[in-house]
């Protein structure tokens, strides 16, 4: 029991001490950045919004479903199809979408979550991860069938907004991922420290058996979670729209770099989330500056989540 | 009777462990003895519905309860300290005790008063507030188990070994503490110090490879010479 305890106690300690190394790393990187090539620093960080506004509802799901939802960035390519036609029918702008689109992410994902994720969630995560990887195709092929392979876009003005700064320009709309991603990270810490529901799933989260006990409705915490992340990922799915084209693939690198960033992050560690996003997205905009390097860019999530790997195995045996 | 249990069936895979229980609780107090293994926490988790009853009827206020999932049994009004204590690590000592009340209908509203109750029952928990129950030594999560359990208002408070791992002295302030509540709440609890807990219980039952072996007063089980030789020791 001893060790329980101190292995809990350790654990909160190494998230802490990670996020700590993670904000201190990206903070290091963007400071001797900046002096030297300011326009990536600028993308990057823009960059790095975008990733960690997609990867912290897949993190919270995983620190309380403890499912590693394969079909994230799916469902937002979903909510970005689901805005355009919906903007084009209604000759709206996405900016107006967003909080429709993560209704209606939520709804799709309350109900996916009822009819199939539910019941694996005491499987094996070898099926768990199946499961969600055959939704994510599922989902892929489903607006392929329905949509072609085209890619659509919303041609929108204000999304090459920019400052001139001496001789440099910085193009800024995609600071409203910024925005999101910390809207994110600060709302869903204010939910799950000072809300009942929001303990209550943290509660679920950390023992559903104990969470039980006390009257808690385990699947209704984790069907809720599960929409909520979706609604978050949803709204994502709107922004997204203002400034990429979509096409049926577009939400799988977005799934792979999320699952990159949480396992970076830790189990449960949001802030973390944000830190990584930050070293993830300044090091590919690092990359994309040299004409020499930029093919390189699009796989350096794989260098990051190899080198944590390694990390903590080196960590682990060091331990043991 | 608050609680009544018939003929109930429960076990593991294929592995039957209660062979037909027939057990009741009043409003009293009442201890449940056996040696390892002997099935007191399957029983406990079967009334829970942590574990489902294969077959008999487990019945709480007139209603029967067996098969319905652990949260809707727990709005019912049964509150457990589980022997594993079951806490939520990561919160703070403060939230374990708060989420004891907030999911339970009856409580909800007079956890204030509860949450004074535990905290003068266990001042360590007042002292450790906001410390991660993680990190509380063995014995304070019992006590924090305890008290989560408490903080439920409940009519039949069910206690899986709350002494393991608590000192003597606090031992037997919480059976003191028990005397009182049987009161106005239902007691079941399990035991392996069966001298300490006789002194707070009104009647037992020692269950024996899944099926109840004596079913007697405290004062009957004390002079039992079965009881006497196995569990009591001399
Ligand atoms: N999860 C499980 N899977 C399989 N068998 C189990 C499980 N839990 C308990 N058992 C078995 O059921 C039997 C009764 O166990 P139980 O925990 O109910 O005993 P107990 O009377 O509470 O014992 P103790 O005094 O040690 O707490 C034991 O033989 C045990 O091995
Ligand atoms: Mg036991």
């Amino acid at each position: 029991m001893a060790a329980k305890q101190n292995g809990n106690k350790g654990k909160h300690m190494a998230l802490k001490r990670r996020t700590a190394i993670l904000a201190a790393l990206a903070a290091a990187a963007t400071v001797l950045i900046l002096l030297w090539k300011p326009t990536v620093i600028n993308n990057g960080l823009q960059q790095a919004g975008l990733y960690a506004a997609i990867a912290i509802p897949m993190g919270l799901v995983l620190g309380i479903v403890h499912i590693v939802n394969l079909a994230h960035g799916e469902f937002m390519m979903v909510a970005a199809y689901a805005t355009y036609f919906a903007c084009k029918a209604l000759g709206m702008d996405p900016l107006f979408a967003v909080l429709p689109a993560a209704a209606v992410t939520a709804l799709l994902g309350w109900v996916v979550f009822r009819l199939t994720i539910q019941r694996a969630l005491k499987a094996p995560e070898l099926n768990q991860l199946i499961l969600t990887f055959g939704i994510a195709i599922a989902l892929t092929q489903v607006v392929n069938i329905l949509f072609t392979s085209q890619t659509y876009k919303i041609p929108l003005e204000y999304v090459s907004a920019s400052i001139d700064i001496g001789e440099n320009t910085f193009p800024v709309w995609s600071y409203v991922f910024v925005a999101t991603a910390i809207l994110y990270a600060v709302g869903l810490r204010l939910f799950l420290t000072r809300t009942t529901a929001g303990k209550a799933a943290v509660a679920v989260g950390q023992n559903p058996r104990g969470a039980a006990i006390v009257g808690i409705d385990v699947n209704r915490s984790y069907g809720l979670v599960f929409a909520l992340a979706l609604a978050l990922v949803g709204a994502m799915g709107a922004l997204f729209l203002t400034k990429s084209a979509i096409f049926p693939q577009v939400g799988s690198p977005y799934t792979m770099k999320s699952f990159c960033l949480v396992a970076m992050a830790g189990i449960g560690n949001i802030p973390g989330i944000l830190g990584a996003s930050v070293l993830l997205g300044l090091s590919e905009q690092l990359l994309r500056a040299f004409r020499e390097t930029r093919a390189w860019a699009d796989i350096v999530f794989f260098v990051l989540i190899i080198a944590v790997i390694l990390g903590r195995s080196v960590s682990w045996r060091r331990k043991k | 009777m608050i609680l009544e249990i018939e003929n109930l069936e429960a076990g593991y895979g294929r592995l039957r462990i209660l062979q037909g229980v027939r057990l009741e609780v009043g409003a009293e107090s009442v201890g449940l003895f056996g040696p390892n293994g002997a099935g007191k926490t399957t029983l406990i988790n079967t009334i829970l519905g942590i574990n489902r009853p294969w077959k008999g009827s487990v019945r709480f206020d007139g209603r029967e309860i067996g098969g319905l999932p652990t949260h809707e049994i727990a709005r019912a009004g049964i509150a457990l300290v589980p022997q594993e204590r079951e806490l939520f690590p990561g919160m703070s000592v403060a939230d374990n005790l708060k989420l004891g009340a907030a999911y339970i209908p009856h409580a909800a509203s007079i956890a204030d008063r509860q949450l004074e109750m535990v905290l003068e029952l266990f001042p360590i928990l007042k002292e450790r507030y906001a410390q991660l129950a993680g990190t509380m030594s063995g014995g304070q999560q019992r006590m924090v188990a305890i008290g989560r359990a408490l903080m439920a208002n409940p009519r039949l408070l069910i206690l899986d070994e709350p002494s393991l791992g608590l000192q003597p002295s606090i031992v037997a302030e919480v059976f003191d503490r028990l005397a009182e509540l049987k009161k106005s709440v239902s007691i079941l609890v399990t035991e392996q110090n069966v001298r300490e807990s006789l002194r707070a219980i009104d009647r037992g039952y020692v269950l024996e490879n899944g099926a109840v072996a004596i079913e007697d007063s405290a004062e009957g089980l004390r002079t039992n010479p079965h009881v006497v030789k196995s569990y009591l020791g001399i």
